[in-house]
């Protein structure tokens, strides 16, 4: 199978990954056989990503066949891949998951958050630090985004 | 993306950044128009377009204190 990735975009994003990714990250992706347009996409553009950087470990998963896993990770669609922080064996789950293929816009998305949970930080302002602390039980946010 | 950065600071926040046009039973229970859009525990908050950091954060406390 051809490179879902042109050379130019690797080197560039090899640099990024190079500059800015310090501590290891966990990539879980969930794929299914049947009625997944985007399935084989999402795992080839993940592991491309993973061959640029010894940072990021990428597990591969089928929604039913490891459904235990897919439960512990709330994932429930398929593509669908978690962004976790893995700190020797264990694997840190903040909770950031994607659900489709990142392609356009989000995958700029994809490469700012593998640089985020490598970071271990936020980078948000005090002030939202401060107010999120007040939370006291499970929030979803679904973000609904287009390629375009 | 803002929701994931909130997802990595909040034990309490789950962010997923959903394809709109790979998952349209799900994009039209929420009614999705624009993008992006963000809801909140199933519909309990709404936020449409990219907004600065407070207002989203907004959105998240008034949810919560609804709750």
């Amino acid at each position: 199978m051809s490179q879902l990735l042109d050379q130019e975009i690797q080197d560039q994003v090899q640099d990024i990954f190079n500059k800015q990714l310090t501590e290891s990250i966990q990539v879980l992706f969930f794929g299914q056989e049947e009625d997944c347009m985007y399935c084989q996409d999402t795992e080839a553009l993940l592991q491309e990503l993973a061959d640029l950087s010894d940072k990021i470990e990428l597990g591969v998963y089928d929604l039913a066949a490891n459904a235990e896993i897919a439960r512990q990770f709330n994932v429930d669609k398929a593509p669908g891949f978690v962004i976790a922080a893995k700190n020797g064996d264990q694997i840190v789950d903040y909770g950031i998951r994607y659900a489709g293929v990142p392609a356009g816009h989000e995958f700029s998305s994809l490469i700012q958050d593998l640089i985020l949970v490598s970071g271990r930080d936020s980078k948000l302002s005090p002030e939202t630090r401060d107010i999120l602390t007040n939370l006291t039980s499970p929030m979803l946010l679904q973000v609904f985004v287009t390629p375009t | 993306m803002l929701a994931h950065q909130l997802a990595l600071e909040s034990p309490w926040i789950q962010a997923e950044a959903v394809e709109a046009t790979e998952f349209p039973e799900l994009s039209r229970r929420h009614a999705v128009r624009g993008v992006p859009q963000t809801t909140i525990n199933d519909g309990a908050g709404i936020v449409v377009g990219a907004v600065p950091e407070e207002n989203l954060v907004a959105e998240i406390l008034r949810t919560f204190n609804a709750i």
